[in-house]
């Protein structure tokens, strides 16, 4: 007599039989992620993708009532904060969640370079990770300007107006940024296009191949865990006990987004009023904050270039040098090859830190 | 022989008031000839001020006067013009009328600035085909005959003065070669006014053209400048009505200046400088000026205040206020001394206007209908300024309120328009203008209250949200070590 099976078990067999689920189930189970000292940072990418899920969803939710043009952007946010049912919250949460996400990508990126995840043969996972990090402000600028505010109308002008300034190709870009010569409504409605549908779509196949790539090769190693005796190396299984530790810190950054977000709702400011001359103390999000900090400083000419140029170049390379780590990483002398990459990473983080907090702190 | 006597002494007195110059130079032959020859400019000049301080014609037309020979004495060797041109003539009068010494020498202690007005005063700009000043000294003080300002017969003395002005400012076809929008019933008007018509009796303390315009120095009325410029009139005003000396002879008070400067008008156009407040002119009228009557006054007010003249002529206080000879607005408001109302002078309180005439013992309502609407704005202000405080206190905490916010700017112009309907004296239709201002500020105390529960509440959900967070950490994480302890 054949023994009769629960709805549970027949559900499973049904799709086993179909999508070879017992396949998945095996390979989930045979993932592990190294455990070490510092396997915390492995949990920053995660937190990165649920923060990326977050803004989804509440960007969703944002574009039923959100109008991108001139004559309505702001009105249309100001309604949302205010008349739809917890509008105001979907809206904290959208912009607490890009900042935190930023935040976290920013983590997972110094993470991932002082572990050297990026060498060999996670190169392609590194440039992934710098393209969605590229996007990931790119999500942050364009956003900025959607609420159609002054502070973020001048805050445009100002970070579009560098753009410009890069030779032969900066006019044609800052043109195609703005949709024409000045920050109007035009440059909103691209900023919004670029918003909802050109940088979501190039973000989610950055973050497929990304996401394909670790799982393909696996969580990476340090070169300390990889030293270590076959029997000394322990590891953590991803399903279920990895899994359970990211939900968990998971539910606690909802909870300090929620915080943030009743604690902290994100204030609209002024309409924005293209006409109107720049209002005092325009500041750009805090992570362009570095930069602008740093253009701020810069002398009108340097040996007779100008100054912003100057600067342009100089993040240009920096940024280049930065992205490119895993080709000019396997370059240098073995044996100061960890020496210079962790100068060059510490001198980054206090670079970024030390502009950041002046940024902050001067006017 | 003592007719004779007589006849010669007569002669002789004759001779000396018709024939001989009353300040003859002896040497001034040009006098002499043109006399002799009976010339009417020479018999003109006899008349004269400068005849009588002995100035001889060539001081202006040049010459040698001492010479009895024409050819001589006309020559253009010795300086002779002839008839001095129309562009330059007033450089005759000037060469001693501008030169202090000059003056001197004759006695003289005339001012010597009058040229010096002149050149910055309207009516030396250039005429229209440009044949020199529209009006130089002679336009005004003729020529050969002119007299001493204070002389009855000068052309200029008060009496006088107003006919000079309008022989020109009542000629619509001059008028129009230099300010085609200028009126030209000046004249016509300050003949009807209290000063023209003391004026046309001869009294020459009143005001005529002169008294407020300035004489040398006339700037348009536009120009900050000019004498009768809004802001300057009160002062030219006060300049006579001041002065308590001389409104006593006329019995008028001369305290009018002092309440204008005090009042809400004299301090808007005075202090503030808005040029849409009423100076003296703009109650009294400028050239008919007259003291408005007592049926008049809200017309006068009215002119500016339109919907409370038009509230107050059809409520029932017209009629009551006329039959009772009293001044309409200025029972309640005062003439100059009007100060900005305020809500107090409405209701039965003791700086109560209503009070005045109506007392609780009243058969009419008057003085419920004061009381209950001073009742009303008084509750709306209360009602006004709580929701603000609810609204504050909303936003303090971060909600926004700004639609009820600015529903509530709306209560400022209900005020302003119910105070206007007080003119009505009607309860029903000051009602009418109040109660939106209530329903306004019921709605908008209701969305600040609203938005205060809002944020309790969101404060609240987040306190759950947070718990239950917890309770699936812990639970989470008591999975965890199980499932890490079994394995």
């Amino acid at each position: 007599m054949e023994e009769k099976k629960s709805f549970k078990e027949k559900s499973f067999n049904w799709l086993d039989k179909r999508y070879n689920i017992t396949g998945l189930i095996t390979f989930a189970k045979k993932k592990s992620v190294p455990k070490f000292r510092e396997t915390i940072w492995y949990y920053f990418g995660g937190i990165a993708l649920l923060l990326f899920v977050v803004q989804v969803i509440s960007g969703i939710l944002l574009l039923m009532y959100y109008k991108g043009t001139e004559d309505l952007a702001y009105e249309s946010v100001h309604f949302i904060s205010t008349k739809i049912s917890f509008g105001w919250l979907i809206r904290s949460v959208h912009s607490w969640s890009a900042n935190l996400m930023i935040l976290a990508v920013f983590i997972h990126m110094f993470s991932v370079y002082f572990l050297k995840s990026f060498r060999k043969p996670r190169e392609l996972t590194w440039y992934t990770g710098i393209g969605l990090l590229a996007f990931s402000m790119a999500f942050g600028f364009s956003g900025y300007l959607l609420p159609w505010n002054e502070l973020a109308l001048f805050a445009t002008k100002v970070g579009t107006d560098i753009v410009g300034e890069v030779p032969l190709i900066g006019k044609p870009i800052l043109v195609l940024l703005r949709g024409g010569e000045e920050v109007t409504g035009a440059t909103l409605s691209r900023f919004f296009g670029f918003h909802v549908a050109i940088f979501p779509g190039i973000f989610v196949i950055l973050l497929t191949l990304h996401l394909l790539f670790i799982q393909r090769q696996g969580m990476a190693e340090p070169d300390t865990y990889k030293k270590l005796p076959e029997n000394e190396k322990k590891t953590i299984p991803f399903f279920p006990n990895f899994a359970l530790r990211e939900l968990l810190i998971w539910l606690i950054v909802i909870n300090v987004l929620a915080i943030l977000a009743v604690f902290f709702p994100w204030d609209l400011g002024t309409k924005a009023d293209p006409f109107s001359s720049a209002p005092v103390g325009i500041k750009p999000e805090w992570y362009f904050l570095f930069m602008f900090q740093v253009f701020k400083f810069l002398p009108g000419e340097i040996l007779s270039i100008n100054g912003e140029l100057v600067g342009l170049l100089l993040f240009s390379v920096g940024g280049l040098l930065w992205a490119f780590v895993p080709f000019w990483d396997k370059r240098t002398p073995e044996g100061k090859r960890k020496l210079i990459l962790t100068y060059f990473g510490v001198f980054v983080i206090i670079f970024i830190l030390i502009f950041t907090i002046l940024g902050f702190i001067l006017d | 022989m003592k007719n004779k006597n007589s006849i010669l002494v007569l002669s002789c007195l004759i001779i000396f008031l018709f024939k001989i110059p009353a300040a003859a130079q002896p040497n001034d032959e040009c006098f002499n000839c043109h006399n002799d020859l009976d010339d009417a400019v020479a018999g003109l000049y006899k008349t004269d001020v400068h005849f009588s301080k002995g100035i001889s014609c060539s001081a202006c037309h040049g010459g040698n006067s001492s010479s009895d020979d024409t050819e001589v004495a006309m020559s253009k060797e010795n300086g002779f013009i002839g008839v001095p041109g129309r562009k330059d003539r007033y450089k005759v009068c000037i060469s001693c009328h501008a030169n202090k010494d000059q003056m001197k020498k004759y006695g003289s202690n005339i001012p010597t600035d009058q040229f010096e007005k002149l050149q910055n005063s309207v009516h030396f700009q250039p005429t229209f085909n440009n044949q020199g000043p529209i009006a130089d000294c002679i336009t005004c003080h003729s020529v050969h005959d002119i007299k001493n300002v204070r002389d009855k017969s000068s052309k200029v003395y008060p009496t006088n003065v107003v006919e000079l002005c309008g022989s020109c400012h009542s000629n619509a076809n001059f008028m129009k070669n230099y300010n085609a929008s200028l009126p030209v019933d000046q004249v016509a008007k300050y003949k009807t006014s209290i000063h023209g018509i003391q004026n046309a009796k001869g009294d020459p303390k009143v005001a005529e053209c002169s008294s407020c315009h300035g004489n040398h120095d006339i700037m348009q009325v536009t120009d900050p400048r000019s004498r009768v410029y809004a802001t300057n009139i009160p002062s030219v005003c006060a300049n006579c009505h001041s002065n308590s000396k001389l409104m006593s002879a006329y019995k008028l008070p001369s305290d009018q200046y002092e309440g204008f400067i005090k009042s809400v008008h004299g301090q808007a156009l005075l202090e503030k400088g808005d040029l849409s407040a009423p100076s003296c002119n703009d109650c009294h009228g400028n050239h008919g000026a007259v003291p408005p009557g007592i049926e008049t006054i809200s017309k006068v007010c009215g002119s500016c205040h339109v919907l409370n003249m038009e509230l107050f002529e059809q409520s029932p206080h017209k009629t009551a206020f006329d039959e009772n000879d009293l001044p309409e607005c200025e029972s309640c408001h005062s003439n100059h001394l009007i100060v900005h109302p305020t809500d107090e002078m409405l209701g039965t309180g003791k700086n109560s206007v209503c009070i005045e005439c109506h007392s609780s013992s009243d058969e009419n309502s008057g003085y419920v209908i004061a009381h209950n609407m001073k009742e009303l704005i008084d509750s709306l202000k209360a009602l006004d300024e709580k929701t603000k405080q609810v609204l504050d206190e909303a936003e303090q905490k971060g909600m926004d309120v700004s639609d009820a916010a600015f529903s509530l700017k709306d209560i400022r112009q209900i005020l302003i328009q119910s105070r206007t309907e007080v003119h009505s004296f009607s309860i029903d239709k000051f009602k009418e203008n109040i109660e939106p201002g209530f329903e306004k500020v019921n709605k908008a105390i209701i969305s600040g209250d609203d938005a205060i529960n809002e944020y309790y509440f969101r404060r609240i959900g987040l306190g759950f949200a947070t718990i239950i967070v917890t309770v699936l950490v812990i639970v989470l994480y008591i999975k965890l070590r199980r499932v890490e302890n079994k394995s």
